[in-house]
């Protein structure tokens, strides 16, 4: 499989801990998963506990809840992670975490797999690595192989390494309880081989936990990628999901949250962010509140630097610059990156084939762009196979928005 | 604060077109330097040529560059109604010099500029701004000047040879050389005319300004290879299956390995391989579709060099593969959903081999016989020795019999005089034709020259005097 290297750029918010920010006057929650709009389940002046369900994803029942409590302010329109603005609950926090039901589980490997499920559910978990997919999902069906991703290929990112290197004893055991209640006989924790952080983190307590392997995998992008890790992990490939060949890819930060909802039965109500950036003067992981405003925390943080920012939710591959700082933190959100505009020199293609090259779905992102209009032959490029990565964009000589021009692509063939 | 909203993604590598065609530009500059040295320097120091009259090459290259730049601005400004400022940069960013400079490159040392300029204008009007330009060409500009220029004046084409190499070596380029032997025969026909294989290698030989160097030309293919500017699959490919070929065919007439090397280091090929055949533009994309055109470049210029009576290949091999190269990226796409889509076009070229090789080793066969065919038609009665002179006496089978004296100075016929032509019905075509001069102008490419019509059985005769002379000359 193709990829690239990329310079990892990783050192500069890599330090000694985390700052805590996670006590905003008011969180503002999405109505999203993913992409897809989901269904308010409150109104202005209610009160909520943390966990109370204020939302529902309706195809998949699937819930939103609070991670503050508190009182329902408004609904309104903010904006979000894909650069669009969308509806959100917005809470007044009372600071006073109080909780649905407070219950505390001693062992958390006693769990049938039907519970284990239902509470996935219940809890709200859903990929942490950017994805939003309902967790859930991912272990109905047998599993007999776990990864877990702590790859983050992405420059800039170093939240969940932060995380690795904070909690691998809680991972393990998160991985343990998963492993035992699923019946599952194997599992990776997948790294990249110059992220030595992480194989540290979990070296020391890896020799208790036979069935548990460290795999590293090469520095390029993107090496965290599902099918990619599987393929590099295991050697098998599959069609569309991993589940085809009983295997369940988990984000490093998607297990932590697992852990928390087996031992609390709580949803996601925290993550750790990464603001990085040539374009911020203190680059740093912070842990913030679900629904938080992150232009109230930078503003406490640091400040701006330089001309032409770009302000992009997630990392500078696969997020999107979305024009504007006051950006709604939610779970699948690891970064910010702030970097400044790059000066492209456009020009025709020449045909030097590199996109093509350098794919790691195995597409022809350059002839894909030559045949954007014409149908007939795009259903022939497959550009449903994409997986937006970006390295057609950034490897192309002539700076083509090659990237885009796909996932027209995949629109038009889907139609 | 104020931020750009945009679609990622966000950091870009930081190689551009203009990089990439700055370092094709210096990869040539050795090649560059080379052809001045080799026809500027030495000519104006051993040939006794004026100065101005020595730099005939760089002004090739320059003229050939300006060209293409200027007739591209004035596409840009007439036909498509830029102002100058814009057009003056469209032409730059369309590196329409790097098509003139190639082209002077291919040419050979004593060609008039007016028609260096009329290659690089026609490649770079017809071959590339009437396709709409940069990116949009099928053909390479450069190639197509070429074909425009050897097809209409092949006549003002010139001699590969500068003035020092007339003065000093005389004679053919080592393949009219090899095609003279009929491709086949020893060390000493084909490669000691031009001292040893290590003379082929550094340029020591005759031939178009920017080709004969093949050391220059390694050295900057891995120049470009390391900084990745080229597709290098399609030049390694390429080379690697022309000296299978020949191996092959070597085995064939019981030569060495030499034969093969001999046949990499002469001519363009590795200039044309390593750049003309990567010209991005005109080549396939993907990665099967590079591999399958450097094969079929290489099965064509063999089959070219061997088959037909031009004996180079090279130049006309990548024009035509031009053409097939979206057929080459459609399969590359195909073999990229599932490799097993292109069992059948392996299995088509594994035939295409085999069939050539046939084609070459009967072509080879009936070649020797015809040997054996002059044997039977020309009988060389006398040689008499005059200092560094020669004049063998010989009878050839025309309509009759021709008797003729022909005298040869340094491997070199100066002139032909016939004594008996009395059976020849047709001889007046002849006179009038002043064919005898001809053959003698054309002896180092005598299958070249037509016949003359209405005379052919006298002047086979006559073109049959000079081939036998020729072999005799090279023993």
């Amino acid at each position: 499989m193709s990829g690239l290297k990329l310079d990892g750029k990783k050192e500069m918010s890599i330090s000694s801990e985390i700052v805590d920010f996670s006590n905003p006057s008011r969180v503002y929650v999405p109505l999203m998963n993913g992409n897809t709009i989901c269904a308010c389940l409150t109104k202005a002046g209610k009160k909520v506990k943390k966990g109370s369900i204020i939302g529902k994803r309706e195809d998949l029942d699937f819930p939103i809840l609070s991670p503050v409590s508190g009182t329902v302010v408004d609904i309104k329109k903010c904006l979000y992670q894909n650069g669009e603005m969308v509806d959100t609950v917005v809470i007044a926090n009372d600071m006073k975490e109080t909780l649905v039901k407070k219950n505390i589980v001693s062992d958390i490997t006693k769990y049938t797999k039907e519970e284990f499920v239902e509470l996935l559910r219940k809890c709200a978990i859903k990929g942490m690595g950017g994805s939003d997919f309902p967790t859930f999902l991912k272990y109905k069906g047998e599993v007999e192989i776990l990864i877990v991703n702590a790859v983050e290929c992405e420059p800039y990112l170093t939240a969940d390494l932060m995380l690795c290197k904070l909690k691998a004893e809680t991972i393990l055991d998160s991985i343990t309880a998963i492993m035992k209640i699923n019946n599952i006989k194997k599992c990776f924790i997948a790294y990249k081989e110059n992220n030595t952080i992480v194989r540290d983190a979990f070296m020391e307590y890896i020799e208790n936990y036979n069935d548990i392997v460290l795999e590293p995998v090469k520095n390029i992008y993107p090496a965290g990628w599902e099918r990619f890790l599987v393929k590099k992990v295991l050697g098998i490939e599959y069609d569309r999901f991993p589940s085809e060949v009983k295997v369940v890819v988990n984000n490093v930060s998607t297990i932590y949250s697992i852990y928390k909802a087996l031992k609390y039965q709580r949803g996601i109500s925290k993550r750790i962010v990464t603001i990085s950036g040539e374009g911020f003067s203190i680059p740093i992981n912070i842990l913030v509140k679900i629904g938080t405003n992150i232009s109230t925390v930078i503003k406490e943080i640091g400040e701006y630097k330089g001309e032409n920012l770009k302000f992009i939710a997630g990392g500078p591959m696969m997020g999107n610059a979305i024009g504007g700082d006051n950006l709604i933190v939610t779970s699948a959100l690891g970064a910010v990156t702030i970097i400044s505009d790059t000066e492209d020199e456009i020009n025709e293609c020449m045909g030097c084939g590199r996109c093509i090259k350098v794919c790691p779905a195995k597409i022809c992102p350059a002839f894909i762009y030559k045949n954007v209009n014409n149908k007939e032959k795009l259903k022939e490029l497959n550009p449903e196979l994409c997986v937006e990565c970006g390295l057609c964009s950034y490897v192309c000589p002539s700076k083509l928005g090659l990237r885009d021009a796909v996932k027209i692509a995949k629109k038009k063939v889907k139609e | 604060m104020k931020f750009i909203k945009e679609n990622g993604p966000h950091i870009k590598s930081n190689d551009s077109t203009s990089k990439i065609m700055t370092r094709f530009l210096i990869a040539l500059t050795p090649i560059i330097c080379f052809a001045i040295f080799k026809n500027s320097v030495i000519v104006y120091s051993y040939a006794s040529k004026g100065f101005i009259e020595s730099l005939h090459p760089l002004f090739m290259i320059i003229v050939g560059a300006l060209t293409s730049f200027i007739s591209e601005t004035l596409y840009y400004k007439i036909v498509l109604k830029n102002d100058l400022r814009t057009s003056l940069y469209e032409s730059y960013r369309s590196f329409g010099i790097i098509s003139g400079i190639l082209l002077a490159l291919v040419l050979p040392p004593n060609i008039p500029l007016w028609l260096v300029s009329f290659g690089s204008f026609t490649g770079s009007i017809i071959g590339k701004m009437l396709f709409g330009g940069f990116g949009q060409n099928i053909f390479n500009p450069a190639l197509l000047g070429y074909l425009f220029i050897s097809a209409s004046y092949s006549n003002l084409m010139g001699s590969p040879f500068n003035a020092y190499e007339l003065d000093t070596i005389g004679g053919a380029t080592p393949l009219s050389n090899l095609m003279n032997f009929n491709y086949t025969g020893s060390f000493e026909n084909i490669v000691s005319p031009f001292g040893d294989l290590f003379n082929l290698f550094v340029g020591n030989i005759p031939g178009a300004i920017g080709e004969v160097s093949k050391l220059l030309i390694i050295i900057s293919f891995i120049y470009l290879v390391i900084t990745k500017t080229i597709k290098w699959i399609i030049p390694t490919i390429y080379v690697t299956t022309v000296f299978i070929l020949t191996f092959i065919i070597s085995k064939y007439i019981d030569a060495g390995v030499w034969y093969s090397l001999f046949h990499i280091l002469s001519g363009g090929l590795l200039f044309g391989a390593v750049f003309m055949a990567t010209d991005p533009v005109t080549s396939p994309l993907t990665t099967i579709g590079q591999i399958l055109h450097g094969l079929s470049l290489g099965i064509l210029t063999v089959l070219l060099r061997f088959l037909t009576p031009y004996p180079e290949g090279v130049m006309t091999s990548i024009l035509f593969m031009n053409m097939l190269v979206p057929l080459f990226d459609k399969i590359g796409i195909k073999a990229r959903n599932n490799i097993r889509n292109i069992i059948i076009i392996v299995i088509t070229f594994i035939l295409i081999i085999i069939i050539s090789i046939l084609n070459i080793t009967h072509k080879l066969d009936k070649n020797s016989s015809n040997v054996s065919e002059l044997d039977s038609k020309v009988n060389i009665l006398e040689v008499k020795e005059d200092g560094n002179k020669k004049i063998y006496e010989v009878t050839s089978k025309g309509w009759g019999l021709i008797k003729a004296d022909v005298e040869v100075e340094d491997k070199n016929i100066k002139s032909i005089i016939i004594k008996d032509s009395k059976d020849e019905t047709q001889w007046n075509e002849i006179e009038k034709n002043n064919y005898i001069y001809k053959v003698i102008q054309n002896q180092n490419n005598i299958d070249k020259l037509d016949a003359v019509s209405g005379s052919t059985y006298s002047s086979n005769a006559l073109k049959n005097i000079v081939k036998k002379v020729k072999i005799e000359e090279a023993k």
